[in-house]
């Protein structure tokens, strides 16, 4: 009774050892395989014939295991006398490599020789995708810290009390502090600018509105920053534990060159002035009296309207404006019959439509309109729900209209310019009553 | 200090000849326990850890320093200028053997003979010039991929779980740090540098007479590759071990020991 126990027993674990859910290899210490489990045989696609079957471990391995069985795994199981969860590859009969995890114990004899290694070995696909994963992951965050690293501009992050927690190469370069000594301490007093003295604490409040703030500001050493500061985890919905990144670019050359431009554009307004001041003096000592008078007004609201739009380059103009001046430049608003709402356009869309209605008045001024005493132009304009203006030029009680057998150089402007930079749709009708001009466009975003 | 950033360590006769054993890509000096005291007696030994392995200063392994195996050799000439050796025996493993016939001829007066335990010139197959390394390129490319892809690998083997340990046994984390340390970047790192190792030219040049021990089923390096060093290496001898594997020093360290012996009879 006691034998048959016995007997179960260790039939129970000779099945266990054979069809285990992990391979288990028994080798001598030269790594001579002399114990192979059913299951890693199966795994394997091992030759039933133990003559045919490799000899060796390592001989189950792939060539970088064989090197690493060699040089790294067999001292191991010497020196230590254990290994555990070493990552390498088998190869398996007609199949892709099978990653492993394989871990192994010494057993030794009563005189404290080594005789015998013990290994198991459990399949790690699963895990090696995982990991491949992880690995891909990774080289994406350290390809991208590269970026960072590299910068020319200073990258730092500041942590929800305020206080630096890293500081780029392009910090140490452009700040001129190196990282040790700004670590852990308020970004407001590392970095700190004259004019604004709590500019992260008002960048922060601003950022509860916005996604990012950017703003300009200048160093008391007088270089010129753009700064952005961005909350890094966008998902972090308490405004109190927030970490934020904040990029200083140098923007002093910049500043220079605008600055040159702006001086350029100075003094191209006041020269033209000049010239139209230079011309009324002409024309009052060469025109008869009668002429001179009417001609001068002209060139004031020519000058007027130049300064309007000259003064307003920076913010953009109001379309009832531009006509305004329009009116003015073709000669006075009563002829003109201008009905319309306020209807504010970005600057490069104010320059591209005034250059447009000035193409219009010196049009019906010499050929349409204009060109005749009692003639006029009226002006109708709306803005529909979704935005878009329709605008309507229409020329009234002129001489009979003949439509152009060519474009002349106003049109071909206004048709390349105003479907440009307005991305508008432009119609000309020549009918006998008077010119009738239809433009819609979409004003864009004032900046 | 060199002494304390290779974990130089010194035993057996302040008087008597120095012999100094580099250890090989993969572990470090402890490979050696089996072999070096057994010197002790008569000569004054030395062992430490090549610079990034084992318990040296990883700190002080600049890749672009140790991109060339030169760094190495280097380092072996400072310790030897430190301890102000005279006349060295130098035994080296596998690289380690590279690492000891480069120091040997850059400074051949320090040195008096040089024993090789499996060394190789190099790994790569060069049929132009009938040399078997053993290794293609493309064996190798598949190694490098390893070496890059095994990183977690490498990692597991770092910081072993402890949980499994069985009772009585030492902290798994204090063997696992005293055995065979490597970290994962320098592992590697010198994984390439020492595949990649082609330094037939030098071992043409050998500087002192040398032992070459060679396991007769070296799994790393080829029969032809020890036949190649007896026929080009000048004042070489070969002495064949029937052992199996790479490291004779660990699993045959009697029959390493008695070569040796046998090789410095005479001086």
């Amino acid at each position: 009774m006691a034998k048959d126990a016995g007997d179960e027993r260790l039939q129970t674990l000779a099945e266990m050892v054979e069809d285990a859910p992990c391979g288990m290899v028994v080798t001598d210490p030269d790594g001579r395989l002399r114990y192979v489990n059913e299951t890693l045989s199966r795994w394997l696609g091992l030759p039933a014939a133990p003559a045919d079957r490799p000899s060796r471990l390592p001989e189950l391995m792939t060539l970088p295991g064989q090197l690493y069985y060699e040089t790294h795994l067999a001292p191991m199981m010497r020196l230590q006398g254990f290994a555990r969860e070493i990552s390498c590859s088998l190869k398996v009969r007609d199949g892709a490599p099978l990653p492993v995890l394989l871990s192994g114990v010494t057993r030794y004899d009563t005189a404290g020789d080594p005789v015998r290694f013990d290994y198991t070995i459990f399949d790690a696909r699963e895990r090696r995708i995982y990991e491949d994963e992880l690995r891909s992951a990774r080289r994406k965050a350290e390809e991208l810290a590269a970026i960072v690293r590299t910068s020319p501009n200073a990258i730092l992050s500041v942590d929800q009390s305020g206080c630096i927690s890293s500081w780029n190469a392009g910090a140490e370069r452009l700040l001129g502090q190196s990282l040790e000594t700004v670590l852990g301490h308020p970004v407001q007093e590392a970095v700190r600018f004259d004019e604004q003295p709590h500019w992260f604490d008002d960048a922060v409040e601003a950022c509860r509105a916005a996604e990012e703030v950017t703003f300009e500001t200048t160093s008391s050493q007088g270089h010129h920053f753009e700064i952005t500061v961005a909350p890094i985890d966008e998902q972090e919905p308490l405004p109190a534990t927030r970490h934020y990144s904040v990029v200083l670019r140098d923007i002093s050359k910049r500043k220079r060159a605008e600055r040159r431009l702006q001086m350029a554009l100075g003094e191209m307004k006041h020269r033209v002035k000049n010239t139209l001041a230079v011309v009324s003096g002409i024309a009052r000592q060469t025109l008869p009296a009668e002429v001179c008078h009417g001609f001068i007004a002209r060139l004031h609201a020519l000058s007027r309207a130049h300064d309007a739009l000259a003064s307003e380059d920076q913010k953009g103009a109001d379309l009832r404006d531009l006509l305004a001046f329009t009116a003015e430049e073709a000669g006075g608003r009563e002829r003109f019959r201008i009905t319309g709402p306020s209807v504010v356009l970005p600057p490069h869309q104010a320059t591209s439509l005034s250059m447009a209605l000035h193409e219009l008045a010196t049009n019906a001024l010499k050929y349409g309109a204009l060109s005749q005493p009692g003639g006029h132009v009226s002006v109708e304009y709306d803005q529909d729900e979704a935005g878009q203006v329709r605008f309507v030029w229409q020329e009234k009680d002129g001489p009979p209209v003949t439509p152009p057998t060519r474009r002349g150089f106003g049109s071909k402007m206004i048709n390349s310019v105003v479907k440009s930079d307005l991305s508008a749709q432009v119609d000309f009708d020549y009918r006998p009553e008077g010119v009738r001009c239809e433009i819609l466009f979409t004003p864009g975003e004032a900046e | 200090m060199i002494v304390e950033r290779n974990q130089v360590v010194v035993s057996g006769q302040p008087q008597g000849r120095p012999i100094v054993f580099v250890h090989g890509f993969g572990c470090d000096q402890s490979m050696w326990r089996q072999v070096a005291p057994s010197f002790e007696a008569e000569m004054r030994v030395v062992t430490y850890d090549l610079t990034g392995m084992g318990r040296s200063d990883l700190s002080a392994y600049d890749m672009r320093r140790y991109a060339d195996l030169e760094a190495h050799a280097e380092d072996l000439l400072s310790i030897l200028n430190e301890l102000d050796l005279q006349d060295a025996v130098i035994v080296g493993h596998s690289i380690g053997a590279t690492i000891a016939l480069l120091a040997a001829n850059q400074a051949p007066e320090r040195v008096s003979r040089l024993v090789f335990v499996s060394p190789t010139p190099s790994f790569l197959e060069d049929q132009a010039h009938g040399y078997h390394g053993g290794f293609s390129a493309a064996d190798l490319g598949e190694l490098i991929s390893f070496l890059d892809e095994n990183h977690l690998g490498w990692s597991a083997q770092m910081a072993p779980t402890i949980a499994g340990q069985p009772a009585g046994e030492p902290a798994a984390e204090e063997l696992t740090q005293s055995f065979c340390r490597t970290d994962p970047a320098i592992a590697q790192h010198f994984g390439r540098v020492t595949f990649f190792a082609d330094r037939r030219s030098e071992f043409e040049h050998a500087a002192r007479p040398a032992l070459i021990i060679h396991c007769s089923n070296d799994a790393l390096v080829p029969m032809q590759v020890a036949d190649w060093m007896r026929e080009n290496v000048p004042g070489a001898t070969l002495k064949v071990l029937d052992a199996t594997g790479h490291t004779p020093h660990m699993t045959v360290p009697s029959e390493v020991t008695a070569a040796i012996r046998e090789f410095l009879e005479d001086i």
